[in-house]
């Protein structure tokens, strides 16, 4: 039923109308959780700016005491923390993400509506926990990385990093739901004749950055949860003394974030590349080239993160290694800065305030891609490394990168966002003053690094001639302060009497301009067939772009062919759910809980994540298919989104489980005292295996079973499997019991910890397992399973397949092996 | 019980129940060489690599089978195989970074 989008009737309802206050709490609509998504990262930005701001006072001048010392650490740590985990993710993710990819790829919402809304208010909870310190505990004051063992309770006593661990903790948590969501929505869901080489480039940037982040971000949960263990169960993978080191923490978090410096890169690269064509009336330059350079940036950006501890001492071969690989994504990062000068050559350029923001980045941008160059030898870094230089490299790249490209997304997206027009003259100004402001704050920085100014230093003596450039960067970053203060105002007097905003304010290329502005709640009314890239230029203009071109300037533009107005009754959109947010609330009381030391709290907040999954299950008749659209041709090649979905997910937890094992492997010889991997017992795990192996079996003949419509033996096989899933977890228990009696505990050794950790973690995903094959067992049981609902089956079958085979890897490396030095 | 199930109208077919006890039997075997290499001494100086192999072959046996990815066609395969490969070399660079600073830096305690 795929056709070009038709007139709707006369008025529809924008998704911004109806349902109160209750309708935005339980809100699955992707654009209203974008919204949701915009307003806390605006508030959360006010913060992060009056961070800096309070920095920039405390350096105005040699020996200033503005701020104490502790509250200087408090700030930027905190301003990091912010603007990456709170304002600059969100923005490019949750906001300008949720809005435009499914209006981009004509669909009619994200693949996983609830968890959507889910990563959402987790998100949100994680901004409040993050700031729960201000309140109780102090800030966090560990620096944005938050290095080992700085951040061992030994060195920072009290709070301020109980609430900055568990607050990353659930930020992670977000950012991969909404990885997986991204993921599966582009691999899925995109319109008939959308494939991947007519997609628009924000599309493709998100589609990566999302790979990006289901392979990164367990990473740095693996090193929280290290680090977890180390403040609240006396853990020391970190602790020097017991054997442990600190670079382990290194290691991870910088596994996580470079990736991270380019998750929060491409879709500004991707902004870049629909606003620069827009306004320059030309398709984007080497279109091919633009989409293979985002992969390979991805790909190189995984083994490139090295380069942030040359100065640890990793060695020769390790340093040649990471600084090949850091010179090596300059060139399709090249690739795209000279794209969008082609781009932009011979373009009848409209000089909007979004266009003067895109040409912004790809300055600023470039700047700090040159200094990022020189950090890529190793020689020049470690003269470079801690010093201003380096504030002043990644504030050109995530601020003159990242944020000019938000806020030429802003002003170029908003009047679809919010069916207004922000005010031109305003928003020249804010450019104006933005770029003022962001150069005279961070240019003289790179002068300061090499004069030996030292970042996150307090303050500085008079003598040390770095008095005039700090003067100059704090009037640079109040000036950039006012920028955003116009900002504001743009948006709130657009909010209040803007200028109604048309459809299609720019002439623009893709999808969601061809939709009323601000979009109605189900998007299309009718699934438009995609014929080419820049998908609505073609509808209106044909093929021929450069006539389209030719008859816009000479304002007789050709209208998309007229046709009949089409009907909406038909059109199915999931209902609203307040599971979301009650979910993500018991996530906060655990958290909470913790950190407090009030476990009733703990045992609460569980309670009510339990209910809120349970509830979740059964709120659907059709078992999580509320985003099925039967109009909506599916562009996976008829499979079902949620086992994209599920494997998106098992792809992921191989990084969680690897860098779990890999520190087991580190950590295991490396005790200073207590047992160590003899004390193993192999008759016993081998038995565990073998009967997790027959459990495999049995899941798959319970799928089996389930698919012929056989009941009687869907449920003897269910219940098989998650019989001897309980058997594998009592072997389990019996296990941990026997090495507690021989004096082994969790924090016995570097063995025993990395040892119960990891062996831990895969139980725990077992009993997971367990209690999801016995929800189907009890469906089996009422008669609710049945073939028509055999995907069910199939996706449990899934997880439970995959907790098989990391026990494979498991009882080889850690139970085989362990008569093997090194191994 | 037929060898190949139907498993939805319009999608991908998978094996039936005689495949899968069949895969069944050879994880049975290879656990079972897997424990004997571990106990027999004069292969320890092998021991690292065949068990690397007979886990690697279980680990593809239950993706490929039990798992449908020999099945269920390029795209999911992509969509796991991608990070698993990702996943191996994190591994084996941390052990390696790990290796040489334990050579090259005083032990500690």
């Amino acid at each position: 039923m795929a056709a070009q989008p038709k007139p709707l009737p006369v008025h529809q309802p924008s998704y911004l109308e109806g349902g109160g206050i209750v309708g935005w709490l339980t809100t699955i609509d992707h654009k209203r959780v974008a919204v949701m998504y915009l307003a806390s990262a605006l508030f959360f930005m006010a913060f992060g700016g009056i961070e800096a701001m309070a920095i920039r006072v405390q350096l105005w001048g040699p020996d200033n005491h503005a701020l104490s010392a502790a509250t200087y650490n408090a700030f930027f740590t905190m301003h990091g923390t912010t603007m990456i985990f709170l304002v600059v993710m969100p923005l490019l993710l949750g906001f300008l993400g949720n809005f435009l990819i499914p209006l981009q790829i004509g669909a009619r919402d994200v693949a996983f509506p609830r968890l959507n809304a889910l990563s959402f208010w987790l998100a949100l909870i994680a901004g409040i926990l993050l700031h729960l310190g201000w309140i109780r505990g102090g800030l966090p004051d560990a620096g944005w990385f938050g290095y080992a063992n700085l951040t061992e309770r030994y060195f920072t006593p009290g709070l301020a990093i109980d609430w900055w661990v568990i607050g990353l903790l659930v930020s992670g948590t977000s950012t991969v739901l909404t990885g997986l969501n991204f993921l599966t929505t582009i691999i899925a869901m995109r319109a008939p004749g959308m494939t991947y080489m007519r997609m628009p480039m924000f599309i493709w940037s998100l589609l990566v950055t999302s790979i990006l982040i289901l392979i990164a971000f367990p990473a740095l949960t693996i090193g929280l949860i290290f680090l977890l263990f180390d403040r609240f169960f006396d853990t020391h993978f970190y602790i020097a003394s017991a054997g442990a080191t600190p670079i382990l923490w290194q290691h991870l978090f910088w596994l996580f974030g470079h990736p991270e410096v380019y998750i929060m890169a491409l879709p500004a690269f991707g902004i870049i590349s629909e606003v620069v064509p827009t306004f320059s009336r030309k398709p984007l330059f080497g279109y091919p080239m633009m989409a293979y350079s985002i992969c390979l940036i991805a790909f190189l950006s995984y083994g490139v993160w090295g380069h942030h501890m040359f100065a640890t001492g990793m060695g020769p071969v390790a340093d040649s290694a990471f600084a090949i690989t850091s010179m090596l994504i300059a060139i399709p990062t090249g690739v795209k800065i000279f794209s969008w000068i082609a781009t932009v050559w011979g373009g009848s350029l409209r000089m909007t305030t979004a266009f003067y923001f895109a040409l912004g980045m790809v300055l600023e941008f470039t700047i700090g891609g040159l200094s990022g160059i020189m950090h890529a030898s190793a020689p020049v870094d470690l003269q470079q490394t801690d010093s201003y230089f380096v504030v002043a490299h990644f504030h050109y790249v995530l601020f003159g990168g990242a944020m000019f490209a938000i806020l030429s997304a802003f002003y170029y997206w908003w009047p679809k966002i919010s069916g207004r027009m922000l005010g031109e003259r305003i928003g020249k100004w804010h450019f104006w003053l933005t770029i003022v402001g962001f150069n005279l704050t961070f240019f003289p920085m790179h002068f300061l690094g090499m004069w030996g100014m030292p970042r996150r230093t307090y303050t500085y003596a008079a003598d040390m001639g770095w008095t005039h450039l700090n003067r100059l960067e704090t009037v640079g970053a109040f000036i950039l302060g006012f920028a955003f203060l116009l900002f504001y105002i743009n948006i709130f007097k657009s909010l209040i009497s803007g200028e109604r905003a048309p459809a299609d304010p720019w002439d623009g290329r893709s999808l969601e301009w061809s939709t009323p502005s601000p979009p109605p709640a189900y998007n299309f009314a009718t699934i438009p067939q995609i014929r080419g890239r820049d998908a609505w230029w073609i509808l209106k203009y044909g093929r021929a772009g450069s006539r389209g071109v030719a008859a816009y300037m000479s304002g007789q533009a050709p209208s998309p062919p007229p046709s009949e107005p089409v009907s909406v009754e038909h059109i199915h959109m999931p209902a609203p759910s307040i599971f979301p947010l009650v979910l993500s609330l018991g996530v906060g009381m655990m958290g909470l809980g913790l950190i407090i030391d009030w476990y009733r709290i703990v045992i609460m907040g569980a309670l009510v994540v339990v209910l809120s999954v349970i509830g979740m299950g059964f709120e659907y008749p059709d078992y999580g298919q509320e985003s099925h659209d039967p109009e909506h041709a599916p562009s996976s090649g008829g499979i079902d989104v949620r086992k994209i979905g599920v494997w998106s997910f098992i792809g992921s937890e191989c990084v969680f489980f690897a860098s779990l094992i890999s520190t087991f492997i580190v950590y295991k010889a490396r005790s200073v005292s207590g047992p160590g991997p003899e004390i193993l017992n192999i008759p016993l795990t081998s038995l565990s295996t073998f009967i997790l192996l027959m459990s495999s079996l049995l899941m798959v003949l319970a799928l089996a079973a389930t698919q012929r419509g056989d009941k009687r033996w869907e449920r003897i096989w269910l219940g098989g499997t998650v019989l001897f899933g309980l058997i594998f977890l009592c072997g389990q228990a019996y296990e941990f019991t026997s090495f507690v009696h021989e004096g082994m505990g969790l924090t016995t050794n570097l063995f025993s910890q990395s040892f119960f950790v990891l062996v831990g973690f895969h139980g725990a995903h077992v009993a997971i397992g367990v209690i999801w094959l016995s929800v189907l067992l009890v469906a089996a049981i009422t008669g609710n399973l049945g073939k028509s609902r055999a995907t069910s089956v199939e996706l449990a079958g899934l997880y439970w397949h995959f907790v098989d085979v990391v026990w494979i890897i498991i009882f080889t490396l850690v139970y085989l092996m362990q008569a093997v030095p090194g191994a | 019980m037929s060898d190949i199930a139907d498993a939805h109208a319009g999608q991908v077919r998978h094996p039936g129940a005689a495949t899968y006890i069949i895969i069944a039997a050879f994880l049975v075997v290879l656990t079972a060489m897997e424990i004997t290499v571990f106990y027999v001494h004069a292969l320890r100086p092998v021991l690292v690599p065949v068990l690397i192999v007979l886990a690697a072959a279980k680990f593809a046996l239950v993706a490929m089978f039990y798992m449908h990815l020999k099945y269920d066609g390029w795209l999911l395969t992509g969509v796991f195989v991608f990070p698993l490969m990702v996943a191996t070399v994190l591994m084996v660079s941390l052990i390696l970074l790990f290796t040489y600073l334990s050579h090259h830096l005083a032990p500690i305690g």
